[in-house]
Order: C-alpha cells, then structure tokens, then sequence
C-alpha cells in the first residue's frame, strides 16, 4: 500500500493518546481536513556547508533519493505516513560514509520559500563518526512536514541539534532513530518561531551499550502553541539516556513536553531519566508536562522522572539587582541562563557560540 | 515472622464466602426496569427514580474508557452482573439482631471488636445493603449523622438532594453513571458545625455472592470548622468468576473542615474495583484520601480534590501492591482553582509474580489560582523479572505564580540493604519483607494503629516465596 492509502486508511487518532492530547492531528493537518492528502508540496532548498562557509567533505552529503525502503515500526503511524504521502517527490538521504571525523559542525539548511513543503530524510550514519550536525529550518511557509528516520551507527559520537526557525506557520516533525551499539548521541531541539510546532520524536536504543542524551531549549512567545512528545525505548542492555528539557513560556503561548520512557523486559542495567523544566513568563502562558514511565525490567541502575514549574526566582532577582542590573535585564539574564543550561549541553564550544549568536533575536521576542 | 504473619492472616484470610441466603436477588443483567425496580423496592422519591434513569441512559450510551487496561475492562460482562442483592431485611442497630450467617462473617472479619474498641460508628454492608449500624450516643446528641445512604435519603431527604451528585455527577464518567443508576448502600454522615468527631468511623463492605455487583454511594459533608476520619474496608471470596465493585465517594469540606478518608481494599483476585472518589474542599479546607490497594484483579482509582477555596490544601497518600495477575491502576487528581491552594501526593506501589502497578496523575492550577504549590512523589519497587511498572503523570499549569514538582523513580530493592538485614541475623524473606514494611511506612503511619498492623502482617504474607 503507498503511504497516501495507508494514511486514508487509519482512523483519527484518539485525544486519549498523549501524543494528540493537547494538539489533535486535524489542528496540525495543513488544511484542517483529515481526510485530504494534499499535493504539490513544493521541495525545500537545501545546502550543506560547514560552520566556516566552507563545503562539508565528500564523505557526508546529501543524495536525492532515500536508500531506506523500511520505517521504523515504532514511530506513529499518522503522522509518519501522511508527511512520507505528501514528500513522495521530496525523498533525500543524508549519508554519512564509515569513520568519517569532523572538527567543526556541519549546517544542513532547509529554507522553504513561502509555500507548502514537506521532506523525508533518510539518516544513514556509518560506524565509528564523530561529528556535529545542526539542521536549521528557516522560511515562511505556511506548513513543513519533516521526517527524519535512520539509524546512527555502531560507536559514533554524534551531537545532532535541530533549530526551528520558521517565521510563521506549522513545523510538523517526525524523528524514528535507532541509537547503534555503543554510539553516543545527543539529540538537541531548539524550538522558536513557527506559530505551531508539533514534534513526535524517538529513540530505540535496541543495542547494548547505547548512550543518549535528549536536550531541549524551547522558546514560546505570542500565540505560539510548541508541542513536543519524546520516546526512548530501552531495549537492549546496558543502555543509558536522559532527557534534559527546558521551557520558557512568555506571552499567550503554550508549551507541551510529553514523554515516554519505556524499559522493556530483558534491558537489564538500563539507566533512564527524564525532566521537564518549565518557566513561565506571563499571566496567560500556560505549560503543560506528561513524563511517562513504563518499565518491565526489574534489574535497572535506574529509572526515574520528574517535572517542575515556577516563575522566575525572586531570590534570583533580587540578587542580580542588588548588583546593578535593572529588573529587565536580571530577568532577562534569568531566562537566557535557564535556556543556555540546555543549550550549552548540546555540543561543543564552537556549535554553542553559533546557536547563541543565532538566538538572540528570539530571547529578545521573548522577554519583550 | 512470617508464620506469626499466616496465623494472623492466613491465605487471603477473606477469601471464604458463606451459603448464599439472599432475600431478594434481581436478575443477571441491567435494564431501565432494573433501575426502576431498585428505586421502588427502596421507595425513593421521584427525584431519585429520575436521576437513577437518567444516569442509565448515560452508561448505556457511554463507551468504556479507552483508556488504561483496555483489555481487562472489556472482558466485564455487564450482562452476567447482580445489580441487587439483598440479604438482611432491614439495617440493624444491635448486633445480635443481624442474621447469623451474616454476623458470623463480619465476626471473622472483626469488625464487632474494632468498634468496641476504637470506633466512633461503624457500618457494616454486605452485599447490596448495609446490615448493621450503629454511631456512638454522644456524638448522636452532638447532632453529627451517620446513617446508611438509603436511610439517609429517607431521613435527610433535603440534605442529600441538595449534595448527592454535586462533586460526582452521574455524567462524570461510564462507572459513575452505573453507580448512580444502581447504587445501594454506602454511608452519609454530616458533621455539624465545629465538631470534631475524635475516634474514626468505619465502613466495611462485604460481597459475598458470585458475580455480584456492589454499587455502593457514600457521601460525606463536614460542616464549617468540623473534622472526621473516616475508614473503610473491603473483601470478598475468592471465586472463578469476576465481581464488580464500583463506588462513587463524594466529600465536601465547608470552610475550615478536615476530612480524612482512609481505605484498606483488600478485595480477592476476581473483584472489577472501578470507583470514583472526589472531594471538594472549600476556604482553609483539608481533605486527606489515604488509599491502600492490595487485593483485586483490576483496580482504577484515581482520589482526587477540588480545591475551590481559597487556602484549602490536599494530601493523597496511597500504596498499591500489585500480585500474580493484578492491575493496580491508581493515582490522584488535584486541580487548584483558587489561589494559596496547596496539595500534596506521595504514591508508593510494588509488583511482584507478574503484577503491573500504574501510577496516573492529573494536577491542573487554573489561569486565576495565585500562588499555588504542588508536590507529586512516586516510587515504585519491581521485585521481580515479571512484573511492570508505569507512571503516567499529567501536570496542567496556567498561572505563572504556581511552584509545582513531580518525580518519579522506579527501582528494585536495593543489595546493600538487604546484605545489612541479613547481617544482623534475618533471613533474607524477612529483610524483603521489613524493607517493603519500610517502604509503606509513609502511609502506614497515617492509618490507625490496628489498620497498620493489619496491612504490615498483609505485606509479609504477600512477600512469602518472594526469595528463591
């Protein structure tokens, strides 16, 4: 079946379901009607470059067409087969050849133009890579649906930051990713701009000796409603993740953060966490947290969650002013720190300078 | 220790059931007739016969849930249920009075001791009906009530018309609405103004016969200024076929009143336990639910608090042990609608020989609730390679003013504790066994003594055979 029947096929998902609870699917469909598929998305241009300007080597490029014929069963099978429906023309593959070692991050950018878009990423990362990856998506289309399934191969250490920084509309993005043996990843999603974000990301870590690291810093401001739903699934032994997660609610906005972390039978030594960190800036900013655990394993180092709330500290506060600052730019310091505590774990000094560079605008919006 | 703790409890030491000498018996299955049979066998007013209609149209309409054990709350047979039973032609109020093979259960049981000794009132409900009852004088003069439902309807009709459904409408959910199409039973107490009621009452309810239904309804209203602790207890036998217990509690803390509700289920490994549990606390209110969940096939119960006025406060202490073939699917909600509103919840579960223990939560603080805090523990402790654990907790917050945390671990029982037990001489069934008594201590302190024993000497029988 292609994915447009498949798609037509399924029924509309339940608000029961945590990932459609607070973002039903027809809110997120690019015409409301769940019914349509549409067509003639337009294909989004995309440049692959290092940190420098210079051009990212052979070894990692983009292809025009997606090696990957099977998807990965754990993602959700909605929003998976409708953006795959609508990227039939718009298949790519980020290949990424066997040892290949990068000192300076790589930027993938995707800028949409100002129509309807979608694309479908094949991520195939060899064994034994080291490198950086941002995925920055600009433009001011009115929806983008992203896929971005694969695998990351056995022993590579990957920071892989994605930046959504649409200028309006709805960012759709799907992630299924397997984590390969002994690979260290950390998966960083930096959220501001578009006016509705629904992200459904996921991890199997069904080799031993994974390592995960899933850190967010969102943004919200306005009317924005920055939906994200995160899964790790422990399948193997002796894996490791955790989920560092921070929100900070300005204006009308409202930020969602679900999760679910699930130890399977047999994950013996897995060692799970996830937090949710929410700020809230404003009277009508609302923030809402469901950090799921599931474990079927009883012989874990750990599995555990948690989730806070809370205004910006008055102690906090009143010691930056007691040491010049005045109450805008203590609370604006406040904020930036709460967000760059996630941001500065994503990757290394170099790529921490450009994402901070890159986001002072948004902070701005923010706190304004 | 554990020999001492199977003398005191034996195997599911409730698991007996006697002849079944039922006075009247509806039926298997439900229909508007049914409804209507209830209401006139009990000689309700008007008011109650059309709600209980209306409520029944509602769970006929209404789908299950499609969430939670979906899978387990289809296989209830609706139509293969008792939904009234009556064994006892009127509630007594001298214990020699009530039949003898119903007192000889309730003898078995304890409960006559336990309200010599330490009760303010107790009621005792054995199938669709309450069969004994019977409050302390003094507290009678102080003007506080404590009546079965059904009395309480016919002796308090204003009252009852006036809370009945008012926190829990019929509408509220499927397992609602059946209660209050069938409900029988339950107790109704009203405290009046600034009294305190200083020794617990107990409710125990008791289902005796195969595939029954009890629906019992309980209502609670503690005036300004006033307290109450309120207990209840529940068993059954152990039959091959399934049993449906589904109750709907409704408490209303009126200014400066404290409620505590505290609950023992120990029903058998047959028993549907669905229930519905709901406070509303007003001004400097506090509502305690104190909930421990051992026996039945499926629980889902999820005690929760509206904290309505200004100051009120709620506290959820509950503990589930889940055994071979049960699902324990509790929780706690809690919503802050107005400000300085403060609520706690500390949830504690185990699973053990392929048990599942679910923890699912909701805390919401409403756009105009200032300065509310809220607090949400979960632990839980996997003791072996078959069981399961999950935690599902939804937290809501619109005022930016609120201070909210939850967390939530899941472990096994740790070597190092275990090896300095065993060190100092017990067995390694008695060091599991003291460190689970540890790890319920939280909610073991806040029952009655006797309760506490009780649930101690519960735990050690259940964590026999847990080693080897």
């Amino acid at each position: 079946m292609n994915p447009d029947q498949t798609y037509l096929s399924l029924e509309e998902p339940s608000n029961a379901d945590h990932l459609w609870r607070y973002s039903p699917w027809k809110k997120v469909h690019p015409t409301g009607n769940i019914k349509e598929v549409p067509e003639n998305f337009s294909q989004p241009e995309l440049s692959l470059f290092m940190l420098d300007g210079s051009k990212a080597p052979d070894s990692f490029s983009i292809l025009k067409e997606s090696i990957m014929t099977k998807k990965n069963s754990y993602s959700d099978p909605v929003s998976m087969n409708f953006i795959d429906a609508v990227s039939s023309k718009n298949k790519f593959t980020l290949k990424v050849n066997n040892n290949t070692i990068l000192k300076q991050p790589v930027i993938l950018k995707i800028n949409l133009g100002e129509s309807n878009s979608s694309m479908n990423l094949t991520m195939d990362i060899g064994r034994h890579c080291q490198f950086e990856l941002v995925t920055q998506i600009v433009g001011s289309a009115p929806w983008f649906g992203l896929i971005r399934n694969g695998e990351i191969g056995e022993g590579s250490v990957i920071n892989d930051v994605l930046v959504g920084q649409m200028n309006t509309g709805t960012l759709m993005r799907v992630d299924a990713i397997n984590i390969g043996r002994d690979a260290q990843v950390k998966a960083g999603s930096i959220s501001s701009g578009s006016e509705r974000t629904k992200a459904d990301l996921r991890y199997m870590m069904n080799q031993n000796g994974g390592n995960l690291r899933v850190l967010g810093s969102i943004l919200s401001a306005n009317e924005m409603h920055i939906d994200h739903h995160v899964e790790i699934h422990h399948e193997a032994a002796n894996t490791y993740s955790r989920l560092d997660w921070h929100s900070a609610c300005g204006g009308n906005s409202r930020t969602i953060g679900t999760g679910m972390l699930r130890v399977a039978d047999g994950a013996i030594g897995a060692d799970a966490g996830q937090l949710f960190h929410n700020l809230l800036l404003s009277e009508k900013a609302e923030a809402d947290s469901i950090p799921e655990l599931e474990v079927s394993e009883h012989d874990v180092v750990g599995c555990g969650h948690g989730t806070a709330n809370g205004p910006v500290d008055e102690e906090q506060l009143f010691y930056l002013e007691a040491r010049g600052l005045n109450p805008e730019d203590a609370k604006d310091a406040l904020i930036a720190a709460f967000l760059n505590s996630t941001l500065s774990e994503m990757g290394s000094e170099l790529l921490h300078q450009w994402l901070a560079n890159n986001l002072q605008d948004e902070l701005k919006s923010l706190t304004t | 220790m554990t020999n001492q703790a199977r003398d005191a409890v034996g195997d599911y030491k409730a698991g007996w059931h006697d002849p079944e000498n039922s006075t009247i018996r509806f039926d298997a299955g439900l229909s508007e007739k049914v409804v209507r049979d209830i209401s006139e066998l009990k000689n309700e007013p008007e008011w109650m016969t059309e709600m209980r209609v209306k409520a029944f149209k509602h769970f006929d309409e209404r789908p299950m849930p499609t969430w939670g054990n979906m899978s387990m709350l289809n296989e209830i047979n609706f139509d293969k249920i008792c939904y009234y039973l009556r064994s006892s032609k009127a509630t007594e109020n001298d214990w020699e009075d009530v039949p003898e093979d119903i007192r000889n259960t309730f003898d078995r049981l304890g409960i006559p001791d336990a309200e010599q000794k330490w009760l303010s009132g107790v009621t005792a409900q054995y199938e669709s009906e309450a069969v004994y009852h019977s409050i302390r004088e003094d507290l009678q003069k102080q003007g506080v009530i404590f009546l079965d439902m059904d009395s309480g309807l016919r002796e308090h009709e204003d009252l009852v018309k006036k809370w009945f459904g008012s926190v829990v409408p019929y509408s509220d959910n499927k397992f609602s609405a059946l209660n209050t199409a069938v409900w029988s039973g339950g107790s109704f107490i009203y405290v009046p103004k600034g009294v305190h009621v200083e020794l617990p009452v107990q409710a125990y309810f008791r289902i005796n016969a195969k595939n029954m239904g009890q629906f019992e309804r309980t209502l609670i209203i503690a005036d300004e200024g006033s307290s109450i602790h309120y207990v209840e207890g529940c068993t059954a036998p152990t039959y091959s076929t399934d049993s449906l217990h589904s109750a709907v509690v409704e408490l209303i803390a009126l200014p400066g009143a404290h409620i505590r509700y505290s609950t023992v289920q120990n029903w058998s490994a047959n028993v549907y336990n669905l229930v519905t549990k709901r406070g509303i606390a007003h001004e400097n209110s506090k509502i305690e639910w104190v909930d421990g969940n051992i026996g039945s096939k499926l629980t889902m119960k999820y005690p929760s608090v509206i904290l309505k006025g200004e100051g009120a406060h709620a506290e959820v202490i509950s503990v589930a042990y889940s055994g071979s073939g049960q699902h324990q699917d509790a929780g706690a909600k809690i919503h802050h609608l107005a400000s300085n509103t403060t609520s706690k919840i500390l949830s504690k579960s185990i699973s053990k020989d392929g048990g599942r223990g679910s923890y699912r939560g909701l805390v919401t603080v409403s756009p105009k609730a200032q300065n509310c805090k809220l607090n949400v523990v979960c632990d839980a402790l996997i003791l072996d390679e078959d069981s399961r654990s999950d935690t599902y907790p939804t937290m809501e917050v619109a005022n930016p003013t609120a201070r909210c945390e939850h967390e939530a671990s899941v472990s096994k029982v740790s070597d190092n504790q275990l090896f300095y037990l065993m060190s100092r001489g017990h067995s390694e069934e008695e060091a599991l066994a003291l460190i689970v008594n540890g790890f319920f201590e939280p909610f073991t302190r806040e029952l009655p003594m006797e309760y506490a024993v009780e649930l101690n000497k519960l735990m050690a029988l259940e964590m026999e055979g847990s080693i080897g």
